[in-house]
């Protein structure tokens, strides 16, 4: 294999590896959306949570496992935790104050994971399972990255499947698309919502828990993130699964071939992308409603 | 009645602010000028999230256009008076908001906060990258703050705290007029309608899009003084302190603090912002923790924010001194 396609490849698979990660944290923030018609701020600040949480699970028992087991669930059960008690009180003060209280959540998720972790980077090690590199053709690959884009298909496909063919999952899907009508079926939606809001937050621990060994874990992890993966929804269109899918590939894979060609300018990149898209279809690619 | 009262206190604020910088020395009037800045910053993002019911968080974008444009033209215009650099800053965000407007009039809701999230983000990177421009991390500092003159007549210099105290009062001050000014006109009357039932609004033959668009671009124009005043005051306009999104939340905090639902809630919610501003800074250095957690609270607890609390305590004062009225509202709510 020559240099060229060599350097095809590589971003290819760089670029699938990120998009899966973002289709990870963006997929929770889309249900959600989905369903509340919020967008949730402090999703990608979740993330970041989660990545420290990872950090801390390895630092205490030296397993990276334990810590993909456990940092994402703790991460859930606090995305739990904020809209039980949080979310839902001002649920009837309208959108935008629900809006405004994630915001309020960010801010303090950013501020207090300086105070317990410090600013500076965090290293997690990959396990000494997923070390090394891989021989593909003549050129060496990461097993890592690999097993990132193995991990969130399997994840991926195991949603899909109670998604699309469970009860649970239907009722959900009928959530999304009206929340009332179901409500007034008589299921309980706002346990749903909350059901949501935990699998969408564990989802975006899960990113933040696989990112950890390759990006280290520093406090402005979250901007990056959350930037993309609201991005990616609002392409892919408010709710729209898979739109987001669509999107966060692209996304993926704009962002490594933009660093190949236009290294500085690459972050621009993605704002022009969605500027055009929204342009033309300002509900974005699968959308249906506006807000 | 209520015309004689408004009047006496528009010249008790006047008398005190004429003689404000003399009875508390500069530190305070600097804090004071502080407070006037982002109390306009507020009132330009209150037209947007209190009129018109849209809340961008990217407000900063403006705010960060206007205080760069000046700055720019006063390092490199030779001899640029400083209400020229004013008015460059004010057209350039104006000038944004133009841009902008077909994307971000046309959408609502959650796109139209997440559009300016990514733009004012964009923003902030461009601020970064375009080194030889703007400087990168460490933005434009150190440009001269010429005299405001008229030719032949009168020579003020402003690097003088009190004096460039007066111009930023009297700045803010015809802002803030204007702005309020504009919510009182028919079309501000307009735009309040958008808020509450865009469709119908539409029906009578008002153009909905358009009014936001004109609103924005007001709102984007007022920020951008905000900012020009902000550089003239610190004469520094740095990409993380303008632009960064920690501005944009800053005017979402003046703004619900305050109270959405009143013109001059900001103006509350700048004064509690900078107060907690001066008393934190100085035994903790996590402000902006302080800052969500009070956020989450006043969202919680008051989400009428602080002129809310106030007309409601005004409410029950008025209503105790008519006996017949207050029976009837406390039939409503036992």
């Amino acid at each position: 294999m020559d240099a060229t396609t060599a350097m095809y490849v590589t971003q290819g698979i760089h670029g699938l590896a990120y998009g899966m990660v973002l289709f990870l944290v963006a997929s929770g923030l889309t249900l959600i959306f989905g369903m509340m018609g919020i967008l949730n701020i402090a999703h990608a600040a979740f993330f970041m949570l989660s990545a420290y949480f990872a950090y801390q699970t390895v630092d205490w028992t030296g397993s990276f496992w334990l810590a993909l087991l456990f940092a994402p669930i703790v991460t859930g059960l606090f995305g739990v935790f904020v809209e039980r008690f949080f979310l839902r009180k001002v649920h009837a003060l309208g959108h935008t104050a629900e809006l405004i209280l994630t915001v309020g959540f960010m801010l303090v998720i950013m501020e207090a994971v300086k105070i317990f972790w410090g600013t500076e980077s965090l290293y997690v090690s990959v396990p000494p399972m997923l070390k090394g590199l891989v021989d593909m053709g003549g050129m060496d690959y990461p097993i890592y990255r690999f097993f990132i884009i193995a991990l969130t298909v399997v994840v991926l496909l195991f949603l899909a499947f109670i998604l699309y063919k469970t009860r649970l999952g239907m009722v959900v899907r009928a959530a999304v698309s009206d929340a009332e009508m179901v409500n007034a079926l008589g299921i309980n939606v706002p346990l749903l919502f909350m059901f949501v809001f935990g699998v969408g937050s564990w989802l975006a621990g899960l990113a933040g828990v696989t990112v950890a060994p390759i990006l280290s874990v520093f406090p402005g992890l979250a901007d990056q993130m959350g930037m993309d993966s609201f991005i990616v929804v609002i392409v892919g269109g408010f709710g729209s699964l898979g739109g987001a899918f669509l999107v966060a590939m692209i996304c993926g894979l704009m962002s490594s071939f933009g660093v190949q060609f236009f290294s500085s300018l690459a972050p621009v990149l993605m704002f022009v992308f969605m500027a055009v898209v929204l342009a033309f279809k300002p509900t974005g690619f699968f959308g249906e409603r506006e807000s | 009645m209520i015309r004689s009262y408004q009047w006496m206190l528009f010249c008790l604020i006047a008398l005190v602010l004429a003689f404000y910088p003399y009875i508390f020395g500069p530190y305070y009037t600097n804090v004071l000028v502080n407070f006037g800045i982002f109390a306009l910053y507020g009132v330009s993002f209150n037209l947007l999230l209190g009129y018109t019911g849209l809340l961008s968080l990217g407000h900063a974008m403006y705010f960060g256009t206007g205080g760069y444009t000046a700055a720019l033209a006063l390092t490199h215009i030779e001899g640029c008076p400083l209400l020229f650099a004013l008015l460059l800053g004010f057209i350039a965000s104006i000038a944004v908001a133009l841009i902008l407007c077909p994307i971000v009039a046309r959408v609502g809701g959650a796109a139209f906060s997440m559009l300016h999230l990514a733009f004012g983000m964009l923003m902030h990177i461009l601020a970064l990258k375009l080194r030889s421009i703007t400087g990168g991390e460490d933005g434009i500092g150190g440009f001269p703050i010429p005299s405001l003159s008229i030719p032949g007549i009168v020579s003020i210099d402003m690097t003088d705290p009190v004096n460039f105290f007066y111009f930023a009062v009297i700045v803010i001050g015809g802002s803030l007029w204007l702005t309020w000014f504009f919510t009182k006109t028919p079309f501000g009357q307009i735009v309040i309608s958008v808020r509450d039932n865009a469709k119908r609004v539409d029906y009578m033959g008002f153009k909905v899009t358009q009014s936001k668009a004109v609103v924005y671009t007001f709102a984007a124009g007022f920020a951008g003084i905000a900012g020009a005043v902000y550089a003239m005051f610190q004469d520094l306009i740095s990409a993380d302190g303008a632009l960064g999104i920690q501005n944009s939340f800053q005017a979402i905090l003046i703004t619900m603090v305050g109270g959405t639902g009143s013109f001059f809630g900001p103006l509350w919610g700048s004064a509690i912002f900078t107060f907690i501003e001066e008393m934190t800074i100085r035994y903790f250095e996590h402000v902006e923790l302080v800052m969500g957690l009070l956020l989450i609270t006043v969202i919680m607890f008051f989400p009428k924010g602080f002129s809310g609390g106030l007309q409601a305590l005004k409410n029950k004062w008025w209503t105790r001194r008519q006996g017949t009225q207050r029976r009837r509202i406390s039939n409503e709510y036992p």
